[in-house]
């Protein structure tokens, strides 16, 4: 692969500089993260988790069965923070495609 | 270009709506998504990446690269291949860091 | 919210647990970020097969709608447009329809979430017009957006072969298919002979050297036979292949198990397609990227190993009807694949990553 390749496509991370770190004792996913901002965008490695394992791949000649899969955290997609602090008790009314969820008291029935 | 005669599925296309881009209206049809109604316009550049400022579009219309995200309806980071398309839609692309805006306290 | 089976996904798989569980008695709410049910099922317009035994070779829309309508009697709580985005402390899983979140709590639950495809590298593959296969069907055969005019295939999975004649069959110009092997990775002979007489030229042993473009993709650049071709064309679409969707999984804590034909790391599961997280069973593609009509099977044995778990059905009878879908599973699918499922399930009790939160 030509190392000006971007291999992590929200923080435009190249093959060059997780070839580096790799260089530089990085093994797993995550220690190329952490020393790149590889994997640390909107996706959070979703895209780019298989790029990187080729890499490593590639690098280090490990099998991929040994190259682990990166931290992965909650909110496992993009989410607005005010939809995160919103405190309400009551759900809000679903609509669903064959049944009407009913709100009894505010709350689900 | 909407497809209004598929080959196998016939013509699906719902009711058309206006949306726009960069002020300019564009037809669009009710059960697109707004990413699926631009390409459909010709328009697929949705955006730039924020380092290199490098040109940005939809890829995996799955809502998990964030590639397509757009400012729709005053809200930054839509992920515009997850986003149904609604009569009047204002929609800008994701040209830089939105703005921190900052409500109350007088900061 | 309580119930008694959470079923997130509702696809293929989900719909088809949805239905061994609702129909026994059991409380289900089915949960989907789409707006519809289905999964990426309603934009197959090819001829699925081999099904099982009592669905007729269709195309995928019309098994969506048959996978849909067989749960019309039943109370499913049905919550599209909701995701999940985290779990709480005591297990309940957090779901929003972002406006809130809110927990539900669930006897037992059965993951479904599919698999996604894999990128495919090279220089300049941010570009717009580059967009996976699975992108470019969506938006012909869901959306009805023509992505471009002239396009080139990097990959040549059944899954592309299909997108190839999908996008010829809407007009686009579809000037390659482009393969690194030296054979390609499809395996349907009747698919790929069907692509040869369209006239899209199989490019093997060949490599894509970059894409150019200025605002989005112009051409791209592709090395074969020692030859170096360019092609104008204003869609790319990648074919990296697809791997199990783990977020979720990881979160639960499951130990993962790493099978290449299934797709890479998949999480570890015991034959009653049962994690190792007690209350969390799994189906689909998510256990493993395999075929449609195994999609259905192992939703179905995940939906009877749940009635079984919360005894809505007898241990014996699970077990029957277990049994007799495993052995449809193992004709259904292709060996290879199946042997790579057994191996998976056999390492049970050894997973290759376990404990994994220490990084």
């Amino acid at each position: 692969m030509d190392k000006s390749t971007i291999i992590c496509r929200c923080e435009e991370i190249s093959y060059e500089e997780i070839e580096e770190v790799i260089g530089n004792g990085a093994r797993t996913f995550d220690d190329i993260k952490r020393l790149t901002r590889c994997g640390m965008g909107p996706c959070q490695a979703k895209i780019c988790t298989s790029l990187v394992a080729k890499v490593i791949h590639a690098e280090t000649g490990k099998p991929f069965h040994e190259i682990p899969l990166p931290r992965m955290r909650m909110p496992l997609s993009p989410i607005k923070l005010e939809t995160l602090a919103t405190s309400s008790t009551s759900f809000s009314t679903v609509k669903s495609v064959l049944d009407e969820v009913e709100l009894e008291d505010g709350k689900v029935r | 270009m909407h497809i209004k005669d598929h080959p196998v599925l016939g013509k699906q296309l719902q009711e058309p709506v206006t949306i726009y881009f960069n002020d300019q209206p564009y037809q669009a049809y009710q059960q697109q998504t707004v990413a699926a109604a631009l390409i459909a316009n010709d328009i697929k550049k949705f955006g730039v990446s924020r380092k290199n400022i490098q040109d940005r579009g939809l890829f995996c219309s799955r809502g998990r690269c964030c590639s397509c995200y757009m400012t729709v309806n005053g809200e930054d980071h839509v992920r515009t291949c997850m986003t149904r398309v609604e009569e009047g839609m204002e929609i800008y692309p994701n040209l830089e860091d939105p703005e921190v805006r900052r409500d109350g306290n007088g900061d | 919210m309580e119930t008694d089976v959470l079923i997130i996904g509702a696809g293929p798989a989900g719909l088809a647990a949805a239905l061994e569980t609702a129909s026994r008695g059991l409380a289900v709410i089915l949960i989907d970020e789409s707006s519809s049910l289905g999964g990426q099922l309603p934009q197959q317009t090819q001829l699925i097969r081999p099904l099982p035994a009592e669905y007729g070779p269709v195309r995928g829309f019309e098994l969506a709608e048959k996978l849909i309508n067989q749960l019309e009697d039943y109370p499913i709580n049905y919550l599209l447009k909701h995701r999940v985005v985290g779990l709480y402390a005591d297990g309940s899983v957090g779901i929003t329809d972002e406006e809130n979140v809110f927990p539900i709590k669930a006897k037992k639950m059965i993951v479904a979430t599919g698999a996604a495809e894999r990128a495919v590298a090279f220089p300049k593959w941010t570009m717009p017009g580059i967009m996976t296969i699975g992108a470019a069907q969506t938006l012909i055969n869901r959306d009805f957006a023509l992505p471009g005019n002239e396009a080139v295939i990097i990959g040549s999975s059944d899954f592309a072969m299909d997108v190839a004649l999908q996008l010829k069959s809407v007009g686009v110009n579809v000037k390659g298919i482009v393969e690194e092997q030296p054979e390609v990775t499809a395996r349907d002979n009747v698919k790929i002979e069907r692509v040869q007489q369209s006239g899209v030229p199989i490019y093997l042993n060949a490599a894509i050297i970059e894409a150019k473009g200025n605002g989005e993709v112009s051409e791209v650049v592709i090395e074969h036979a020692g030859r170096v071709l360019t092609e104008k064309v204003d869609l790319v679409c990648v074919d990296g292949g697809r791997s199990p969707i783990l977020d979720l999984f990881y979160q639960l804590g499951c130990s993962f198990g790493y099978q290449e034909k299934l797709g890479g790391w998949i999480p570890q599961y015991n034959s009653n397609f049962q994690t190792d997280r007690e209350n969390a069973f799994l189906a689909g593609n998510a256990a493993g990227v395999t075929s449609q009509g195994a999609i259905l099977l192992t939703g179905m044995i995940a939906g009877i190993s749940v009635c079984e778990n919360l005894q809505a059905i007898s241990q014996d009878e699970a077990q029957q009807i277990r049994g007799s879908l495993l052995k449809e599973l193992e004709i259904l699918e292709d060996k290879d694949v199946w042997e790579s499922r057994i191996h998976h399930i056999e390492s049970y009790a050894n997973p290759k990553l376990k404990d994994q939160f220490i990084s």
